[in-house]
């Protein structure tokens, strides 16, 4: 039985159809990306699973529930957390506080939620962002927080919304070793929107695509990036038509 | 065991600020034994129930961030249930203040339950609306004394009254307030470190990120404004028996209301200190400028203007008050 399961998931904005019948399944242990031009409906269906927009039509399976219907703070106590693009964490509270909202998920106790959010920052090599505000700190050491944050409610499975978007190389590096070692060490499994491609192609198992609000493809990295079809979206009809199809990575 | 270490736990504080509330704490203690007029003496009193309300409102209103202009109608809850109780039955304060807290969070779950699915402004406007038919209701209602409200005739007892709250030297009510004053501090420096208090203040940046970290964001403002309801309730009681008269156009009237969220805005809302700054600031204020210019003719309502244009001047430059201000240059300096 798969981890995560999406049946002909479809969500309409008033005459915008801006997921429609989508369909896929996440297996535990998986690190899937999820990638597609802008307003191709990536947020959204994010936002429909995590349980902030409730859905048209389709059914949402995670860990063998019915999660469709559920509201989002109770998709998120079954183990099923998200960050978001743009993250705007309590502003008045410090980067260990932030991290102690997530934690206070799964206890009551102060001091319990405190020890976690400190291993957590140790884990994630940013114990010395600690004491700062979330505000006071630059957009990559933010990203960091958002992930630390969700990762303090102890979730099966994390969605990741562009963590690596306005990231220069260097820390692109540094946050694709966070997601790899939130999956690989502590056993997490991550689906992740991304736009900057070296990063999806170099560490999902799986891309899936979507474009105008449908999935037009899905299979490994390799074959996602010399798929006519991504190039198309991706490039447009008139470009494929003059140049040919090249392969999508030859940006690098 | 916990709990109250972590209440006592002021260590996230500057040094500069625990000294200055240091001094500012014994300062109070000692008011009473050096001369003063009983003009200052009521002044001290308003000043520390104002503060007292404050504390409530700000932890829906500040580390909340819903804008709460409704306490009034906890106040005459606290107020009514301890006049009644004292004259019908001679119930003890200490009895039916706790039993008015109950009755005032019971009326805040009615209220808050179907106002928090409202948002902003017009959550505002709702907690408005419903002190106006509470108020209405208390003022045709017979069994509370209607419009002409309760009197608690001091004559049938006999001060000092601990039990009963009555006494006849105002120095007994200043340290009962105080005692309650400092009982306030030690909750709100608990609540805004507490599970709650941070989910709150998560709420109030975002409340999609909150929802997503598993905080049922609706619960959370009911719980929190039954809170700020007990806490208010809690000083309404105390006012019935300070004041010793009540009437619904004075202890639920929209001017309270509206006080108690402007004096937290004032001194800074979402942070301990705030509303404690803005009742230090306003009270005093209201109580000497109603003595110097309300008498005079035409200079009625004058605090009224004063008031708004302190409304005016928070929006416009730093909607986090005072304390936002002390903030901002500290972090300057530190930078």
């Amino acid at each position: 039985m798969p981890f995560l399961e999406v049946q002909h998931l479809t969500k309409d904005f008033g005459g915008l159809r801006a997921n429609s019948d989508i369909a896929f399944t996440v297996e535990q242990g998986e690190l899937v990306g999820l990638i597609g031009p802008n307003g191709a409906g990536k947020t959204t269906l994010f936002n429909c699973i995590s349980g902030l927009h409730p859905v048209t039509s389709g059914q949402i399976i995670f860990d063998g529930e019915d999660i469709t219907k559920l509201k989002a703070h109770e998709v998120a106590r079954r183990g099923l957390a998200r960050t978001f693009q743009v993250y705007s964490a309590a502003g008045d509270l410090t980067v260990k506080e932030n991290i102690m909202v997530g934690c206070f998920m799964r206890t009551r106790s102060r001091s319990r939620a405190k020890a976690r959010a400190s291993e957590i920052l140790k884990d994630l090599n940013i114990d010395d962002l600690s004491d700062y505000l979330v505000t006071e700190l630059p957009v990559s050491a933010q990203k960091r927080v958002t992930m630390a944050t969700a990762i303090g409610s102890d979730p099966k499975f994390l969605l990741l919304d562009e963590v690596a978007a306005g990231l220069n190389p260097n820390e692109i590096e540094g946050i694709m070793a966070s997601i790899k070692h939130v999956h690989d060490d502590m056993g997490i499994t991550v689906m992740l929107i991304e736009h900057v491609m070296e990063l999806v192609m170099k560490i999902s198992h799986r891309v899936i695509v979507l474009d105008y609000g449908e999935k037009i493809a899905e299979g490994d990295p390799e074959a996602i990036s010399k798929d006519p079809r991504v190039i198309k979206a991706y490039l447009g009809e008139r470009y494929v038509r003059e140049h040919g199809v090249r392969s999508a990575d030859s940006t690098e | 065991m916990e709990t109250i270490r972590n209440a006592l736990d002021f260590s996230d504080f500057p040094r500069l600020d625990l000294t200055v509330a240091g001094a500012v704490s014994i300062a109070f203690v000692v008011f009473p034994l050096f001369p003063h007029s009983a003009f200052a003496m009521a002044t001290m009193i308003q000043f520390l129930m104002f503060s007292l309300y404050g504390m409530g409102w700000n932890t829906i209103g500040g580390y909340g961030g819903q804008v709460d202009l409704g306490k009034a109608q906890y106040v005459g809850i606290g107020a009514y249930t301890t006049a009644v109780m004292l004259i019908r039955w001679d119930v003890p304060f200490w009895v039916s203040m706790p039993i008015g807290m109950c009755l005032a969070v019971g009326w805040s779950f009615i209220i808050g339950y179907p106002l928090f699915r409202l948002k902003g402004h017009y959550f505002a406007i709702a907690t408005i609306a419903s002190t106006l038919v509470l108020k209405d209701i208390f003022e045709v209602w017979g069994f509370v004394g209607a419009a002409r409200g309760l009197e608690i005739s001091p004559i049938k007892y006999n001060p000092p009254d601990f039990l009963r709250l009555i006494f006849r030297d105002d120095i007994y009510y200043f340290y009962t307030i105080l005692g309650f004053f400092f009982l306030g501090i030690f909750y709100i420096n608990w609540f805004r470190k507490s599970r709650l208090g941070f989910q709150l203040r998560s709420i109030k940046d975002n409340e999609d990120v909150a929802r997503s970290l598993g905080i049922n964001v609706h619960w959370a403002k009911v719980k929190t404004y039954a809170i700020a309801t007990a806490f208010v309730s809690m000083v309404g009681s105390f006012h019935a028996c300070y004041i010793k008269s009540i009437e619904p156009e004075d202890t639920m009237s929209l001017d309270i209301s509206i006080l108690i969220a402007l004096m937290a805005m004032l001194g800074g809302a979402g942070s301990l200190w705030g509303p404690i700054i803005g009742a230090g600031i306003l009270i005093p204020l209201k109580s000497y400028l109603k003595e110097w210019l309300g008498a005079q003719a035409g200079l009625v309502g004058i605090d009224l203007i004063i008031y708004a244009g302190i409304i005016m001047l928070i929006s416009a430059f730093e909607p986090r008050g005072i304390w936002g201000i002390v903030e901002k240059i500290r972090r300057r300096t530190r930078s």
